[in-house]
């Protein structure tokens, strides 16, 4: 966990994963394309990121393709935020379904 | 950017996306938590996956009598490796709609743990997310379950449980 906190306190590395989250299954030339930073740069920051378990790779003939893993944050959210969200978190859930379910019945007797 | 160009569509046939997870755990083990209908419920949304598990066999993720999640077909059977199954989503309308899609479940021994990839692909360009939106917090509570033996409990993660069958 300690690795995937260290991975995020970077704002290139969180640039890549957010590019990532965009269009998963990058090449390195289409990652470092828009940064101003060497091919080497990124492929350290893309090095931390990987060893973090936040991005994993496949390869594509000669292709090697970045991929967004978002399961080491899910972690660190059900460790770390959902129990102490967790009364917002019901409350809002809550609120949602009180206007959907008003909603749905405007919408039910807007058909009728 | 140049954003079309630098994209690169996965073997031709749209969208993927791969989830990751080490688990203290044996392959045996790991195998049954995935296989196993009652197990299954702990761990996604309180939904059970009803199946033979062998190849050519049908799977049904559901709630009996309240809600079908998912269902298909088991391509690939290989325990306590590598399964493949046919994806169509069933939850609502719009997922409905998105088709039939792929999961790869590939398990790996890492020292006295296992690396258990979920690839989801053959998803179409632009695909609800929702399709594979819920990998993350299935695979966290299959995690919980198999390290500490006791069900994650985090809002949403047993959406269904204790709904009437």
């Amino acid at each position: 966990m300690d690795e995937v906190f260290k991975a995020l306190a970077d704002p290139t590395r969180r640039e890549l994963l957010d590019r990532l989250f965009e269009r998963d299954g990058q090449t390195l030339s289409a990652l470092e394309e828009p940064l101003p930073m060497s091919r080497f740069g990124v492929m350290k920051h893309l090095k931390v990121l990987e060893e973090a378990g936040l991005v994993t790779t496949r390869r594509r003939g000669r292709e090697k393709l970045h991929f967004l893993n978002p399961v080491p944050i899910r972690l660190i959210h059900d460790r770390w935020v959902s129990k102490y969200a967790e009364p917002w978190a019901s409350a809002l859930s809550e609120l949602k379904r009180d206007i959907e379910g008003s909603e749905n019945s405007n919408d039910e007797e807007e058909e009728r | 950017m140049n954003d079309e160009q630098a994209y690169t569509v996965i073997g031709g046939r749209g969208a993927m996306s791969v989830f990751e997870i080490y688990i203290k755990t044996t392959p045996e083990r790991l195998w049954e938590a995935i296989t196993s209908e009652q197990l299954r419920k702990r761990y996604s949304f309180g939904v059970g996956t009803a199946s033979e598990w062998t190849e050519g066999s049908e799977y049904k993720a559901s709630v009996p009598g309240v809600v079908d999640i998912a269902g298909g077909e088991n391509l690939e059977v290989d325990p306590p490796r590598r399964l493949v199954q046919s994806f169509n989503a069933l939850w609502s309308e719009d997922v409905k709609r998105e088709g039939t899609s792929r999961v790869t479940w590939e398990i790996e021994p890492v020292g006295t743990s296992c690396r258990l990839r979920v690839t989801h692909d053959q998803l179409g360009e632009d695909a609800n997310n929702e399709l594979y939106g819920g990998w993350p917090m299935i695979l966290s509570g299959l995690k919980t379950l198999l390290e500490t033996g006791e069900d994650l409990d985090t809002p949403g993660s047993l959406r269904y449980s204790g709904a009437a069958g």
